[in-house]
């Protein structure tokens, strides 16, 4: 009997979870020897499941790689083979491999790199996305991932042990927040909710390091609520306005309105200000009862913090919604240097546009969208909106 | 129908990423399935890279298939279809040439004459 089909992101989570797993068992400085197990494990389910699934594709990885870190760990440490099986089986049990995620991503923050570097390494070798997903993250070139993982690689060897290394947690909870929205709006894939679901196990087991978790985590679930509505049965992305709140998920929302409740004492981070705004989102009742004035303030807090040109973006939707359309597009107009590459950007400004009554503008941009479009379904719902324009 | 073997070369490459590996899979699995719904298709075999070699007279045993990557036989798998160029037309839409593979497709003897 073969399982019916695979789980979305299967290998990606194995990859992640394994690397961890055999580099804290081997230690870092065994890095590319891990890299290689985990590699040939996910190249043996390749091959071998071309004609039929195995009834179980996660064990069948598991055991793949179990037999091969066996064999190396028997090698390395000069151990006989029922002691280096015993070690395997422990270091691979699921609530080890967890464990071992969250201590790879504490000692990859290693304080002579980057942030950036930090959070590259936990989305490459704790969360297993190629340099293309993670360049797609971070807006960036590949090379420049290539570089930091080369760079990280080289770190990584060089400590004995994995140690949580000090001041790490901001960059640990950036790379979540990466993980999340790489889940959220992917670049080859509309929708991973298994990266999701990742990013909110992964940070509801760090709660203990300070209140900002809990405002991640709280960011996590009001987005996580909506995320069955983002999709159309087309797999075509379906506006804020035209979601089905019903269908919002009310268990997660409550969930995140607990870990905003005890996110209050200390300082006000900027997770503070995205799960405010997330929350205002999640318990408007629809758009137009939304309170824009609120999340306008929260977008100005949050851009003093922050000034990046996405939330810059972000603030001129509010705005849009608030004051009217046209006040939006003026502002969001000024962007298009710093965010040429980016498609949203200019759906955005065609649909300000739109309700601003400019209809020739709106249709440069939406065209201007469709060339940056970065999945079918990005493109589709660019080309609806069009078409829609048109008619 | 007539029966013809798939016979696959290459296609197996080290440096893909998690995703492009599980993205390559499933495009085996839904060619494969697609077959089986047809009624074409009767159960590929995948093979390791590893495996031996007897040879000649004095039944010599050497190590490995040895073939160059692109040429290693990777798998096989039997097919229904009316025709050769039909069999061809149904190797086209293998997932195989993403990867620098080829499919080697061959009539099989018919036995009844």
């Amino acid at each position: 009997m073969e399982a019916e089909q695979l789980v979305a992101d299967l290998f990606r989570q194995e990859y992640g979870r394994l690397l961890a797993a055999l580099t804290r068992l081997l230690g870092p400085q065994q890095l590319s020897l891990a890299e290689d197990v985990v590699q040939d494990a996910l190249i043996a389910a390749m091959d071998a499941w071309r004609f039929e699934l195995p009834r179980d594709p996660r064990a069948w990885i598991l055991a793949a790689a179990k037999r091969r870190a066996i064999d190396h760990l028997r090698r390395i440490k000069r151990l006989g083979a029922l002691q280096a099986q015993l070690e395997v089986e422990h270091a691979l049990a699921p609530a080890e491999q967890l464990a071992s995620q969250l201590a790879l991503m504490f000692a990859v923050c290693d304080e002579r790199l980057s942030p950036a570097t930090h959070t590259t390494l936990i989305l490459h070798f704790v969360s297993g996305l190629s340099s293309a997903e993670i360049a797609q993250a971070f807006l960036v070139d590949v090379a420049t991932i290539e570089r930091r993982l080369h760079r990280g690689r080289a770190r990584l060897r060089a400590l004995g042990e994995l140690q949580h290394a000090p001041g790490a947690l901001p960059s640990v909870l950036q790379a979540l927040y990466l993980l999340f929205n790489e889940g959220y709006h992917g670049s080859d894939h509309p929708l991973r909710p298994l990266l999701c679901e990742e990013a909110l196990a992964l940070v509801e087991r760090v709660l203990d390091h300070g209140p900002e978790v809990h405002a991640l985590a709280a960011l996590f679930c009001f987005h996580a609520a909506r995320l069955s509505t983002r999709l159309d049965e087309q797999g075509v992305f379906v506006p804020l306005a035209e979601q089905d709140r019903g269908r919002w998920d009310r268990a997660l929302v409550e969930r995140g309105v607990w870990h905003l409740g005890q996110s209050t004492h200390g300082e006000l981070t900027r997770w503070h200000l995205e799960a405010g705004i997330a929350f205002e989102h999640a318990c408007a009742p629809s758009l137009q009862e939304t309170n824009w004035e609120r999340i306008v303030e929260l977008y100005d807090a949050l851009y003093a913090e922050l000034p990046s040109a996405v939330i810059a973006l972000n603030r001129a939707l509010a705005i849009g919604e608030l004051r009217g359309a046209a006040a939006g597009l003026a502002l969001a107009r000024g962007l298009d240097k710093e965010l040429a590459g980016y498609p949203f950007l200019f759906g955005a400004l065609a649909d300000l546009a739109r309700r601003a009554s400019r209809l020739e503008e709106a249709r440069g941009f939406y065209e201007r969208a469709l060339t940056l479009a970065r999945s079918p379904a990005e493109r589709t719902s660019f080309e609806r909106r069009l078409a829609a324009l048109l008619s | 129908m007539a029966k013809f073997m798939f016979v696959f070369r290459g296609g197996r490459m080290g440096q893909l990423s998690p995703s492009e590996m599980q993205a390559q899979t499933e495009r085996w699995r839904d060619w494969s399935r697609k077959l089986i719904a047809e009624k074409r298709h009767f159960g590929g075999q995948p093979l390791e890279n590893s495996g031996k070699t007897v040879r000649g007279s004095d039944r010599l045993v050497t190590d490995g298939p040895y073939a160059e990557s692109k040429d290693l036989v990777t798998g096989a798998m039997l097919i229904e279809a009316a025709s050769l160029d039909e069999a061809v037309t149904i190797a086209m839409e293998c997932p195989i040439y993403r990867y620098d593979g080829a499919v080697e497709v061959r009539p099989v003897i018919d036995f009844e004459i």
